[in-house]
């Protein structure tokens, strides 16, 4: 559904955004969950900088860490969200 | 005789460990994620440390390598942690000063590191080192803090005492050392090596 | 501890009043200080604080302290201040970072050293949230291997944008006046603070009767920089230390002030750290629903609550709670009550994976 430019462009933004360093674009495949054990391996504070990630670069306004957790499954996930709330 | 402390030295000339010069430093923060690399040491996060945490982390990492009593600690309350500096967590206060000013947001994950015990908490983790810990802020390295307190430390039960002093904003200007009884029996004897830590780079 | 280590001259200045007795008094009649700020968050939400009136608007953190050691004289030998038996210790997060983020703290030492004749440098604690407990313990040990006599411990964090902001962007800020252990919690309600303790070996040098510090200890999560232990490793072993130190068994104690600050996690770790320890049935509050969170003044303003637990004998409610919101059980005090035992447990938990914990009674 949403663009295989977008997924890219999210996963080299959550790089960056995250400190992710040792991670690179080939490693995060889109349906993988980006939490827990394997993947990105991300954790709470990742989640919150998420949250910012979408406002800054998306406009969008992720209200709170519930909500989070379904938007930011997987890259998948949060592609969809993108796509669905943009102008 | 004077008696010597592991110790681990950051100056803006470079990292040295028990007085032995083992990297330079010319481009502080890139350069500290290539002595990580060489190190081989496999931990990740430390990539989203601060400054201060990631100066932090390598010293008592490099401690480990050079003092292996303190090396064979692991998942116990028996390693004190006492840590000083004169910049509190400033570096990285402007940091997420500058996160809401000029970037548009404020930033959790520097949020976190906005207090200088952080530091320590990242090196308790590391080590499962459940034991006490304490930051103080001076205007110049005291000796004095660290033998006194590190001597109130070992008779409150813990076995040895990392001490650190960490500054990063403008130099690094760091000093990571282990204290154990022996060196803290004689004060006088002990701010001496102490001060010859700090002093001798 | 072979010699006796007194605690008393306390002090409690917040959004509630100037003194111990008056906090206190207000404490019992279940009036909370905070209160709806409109605009002052990040993009001019409206937050509930818990705000001192009339601090000066620069300078606070210093004229904070600064009061702190003028008032000393109404509960204890102000003439001590200036002996080189006297030790001040200072336990603070941001000190006076608004008007000064490079430097929040050496300046405001300086001056206190100056303008009150110390004859050493206060020791200035930056812990997190459990500096104050911390500041306290160290000052008993400090006292008890005779590095000095007495030590006057002191607490202040002030609110500002930068830490305003900063909770806010860890989504922790409740939009509500902070409910501790209650089901529908929802975050930390943030406070301006300044607390005061004087630790001694004579207990003469005190105007009222002090109270007894028993023992401390603190001890590290080992776990996560933000978020505490699930299994409250830390505070657990704290407590143990303290318990250990004081030679206190767990039934003996009257009074559990917890830290409680109104997250999901923290109030859960405590209910699980609590419940390791046997601690469940200890009538138990939280303050920072009268308070907010004091940062590096929590930890001396509710000791110094405690203290006047120990001298009226009533423990206030832990306002803001209504149903139980934990996965293990608690004794959460909802009406003022009776301290049936006089040993009082106070803990605290912080960022950095800190715990700290004491023990004190009447004396």
């Amino acid at each position: 559904m949403a663009s295989a430019a977008l997924k890219e462009q999210l996963k080299k933004q959550i790089i960056e955004q995250l400190n992710l360093e040792e991670v690179k674009v080939e490693d995060i495949e889109d349906s993988a969950p980006l939490f827990g054990e394997g993947g990105a391996g991300l954790d709470s504070i990742d989640a919150l900088e998420l949250i910012v990630l979408l406002e800054k670069h998306y406009q969008l306004n992720v209200t709170n860490p519930e909500e989070g957790k379904q938007v930011f499954y997987s890259i998948d996930t949060m592609a969809d969200y993108i796509e669905k709330h943009k102008a | 005789m004077i008696r010597k402390a592991s110790c681990c030295r950051f100056t803006s000339e470079g990292i040295f460990v028990n007085g032995e010069k083992r990297f330079t430093l010319n481009h502080f923060e890139e350069e500290l994620t290539e002595v990580y690399r060489q190190l081989s040491v496999e931990y990740p996060k430390f990539y989203k440390m601060d400054l201060m945490s990631k100066v932090s982390f390598l010293g008592v990492e490099l401690l480990k390598g050079v003092d292996s009593e303190l090396a064979l600690h692991r998942e116990d309350e028996e390693v004190g942690l006492l840590f000083a500096n004169s910049e509190s967590s400033s570096q990285t206060d402007l940091r997420f000063e500058e996160s809401y000013t000029r970037d548009g947001l404020p930033s959790p994950s520097l949020f976190v590191y906005t207090l200088p015990n952080i530091a320590m908490g990242e090196i308790a983790i590391r080590n499962k080192w459940y034991g006490a810990h304490m930051f103080s802020v001076f205007p110049n390295f005291a000796a004095a803090y660290f033998a006194d307190y590190g001597r109130l430390m070992l008779k409150d039960g813990a076995k040895r005492v990392v001490g650190g002093w960490v500054d990063v904003r403008e130099q690094p200007d760091a000093a990571f050392f282990v204290l154990d009884s022996s060196l803290l029996e004689n004060r006088e004897e002990a701010l001496q090596v102490l001060n010859q830590v700090y002093s001798n780079h | 501890m072979k010699v006796p280590v007194y605690i008393g001259a306390e002090s409690i200045v917040s959004s509630l009043g100037r003194s111990a007795a008056s906090n206190y008094d207000q404490l019992c009649k279940g009036i909370s200080g905070i209160a709806l700020e409109p605009g002052i968050g990040w993009k001019e939400s409206d937050v509930y604080l818990s705000r001192i009136r009339d601090l000066p608007a620069v300078g606070p953190f210093a004229s904070l302290l600064s009061a702190s050691l003028e008032e000393l004289s109404a509960g204890w030998d102000q003439a001590l201040l200036t002996s080189s038996d006297t030790q001040v210790i200072i336990s603070s997060t941001k000190g006076e970072l608004s008007d000064d983020l490079l430097n929040p703290f050496h300046a405001v030492i300086d001056g206190l050293i100056n303008r009150f004749g110390l004859v050493h440098r206060p020791l200035l604690l930056s812990n997190a949230c459990i500096s104050g407990v911390l500041a306290i313990n160290l000052a008993a040990r400090m006292i008890g291997e005779g590095m000095c006599r007495h030590v006057v411990v002191l607490g202040a964090d002030v609110i500002s944008p930068f830490v305003l902001y900063g909770f806010q962007s860890l989504y922790a800020v409740s939009d509500v006046p902070c409910r501790p252990f209650d089901q529908d919690r929802k975050g930390v309600t943030l406070g301006d603070g300044c607390g005061r303790v004087v630790l001694s070996v004579e207990k003469n040098s005190f105007s009222e009767t002090p109270a007894l510090y028993l023992g401390g200890g603190d001890a590290n999560d080992a776990n996560h920089i933000s978020g505490p232990s699930r299994t409250g490793e830390g505070l657990v072993r704290a407590v143990a230390k303290s318990l250990r130190n004081a030679g206190v068994d767990t039934q003996e104690i009257g009074c559990l002030n917890a830290h409680g600050t109104g997250t999901l996690y923290n109030d859960e770790m405590e209910a699980i750290a609590f419940n390791r320890l046997g601690l469940e049935t200890i009538p138990l509050n939280s303050l920072k629903g009268y308070w907010g969170h004091t940062l590096g003044a929590a930890g001396l303003i509710e000791t110094a609550l405690c203290m006047q637990v120990l001298r009226n004998g009533i423990i206030p409610a832990s306002i803001g709670f209504e149903n139980p919101g934990t996965s293990k059980p608690l004794n959460v005090v909802i009406r003022p009550e009776e301290l049936k035992k006089d040993i009082i447990l106070k803990t605290a938990s912080g960022f950095g994976g800190g715990n700290a914990a004491l023990l004190i009674t009447r004396s």
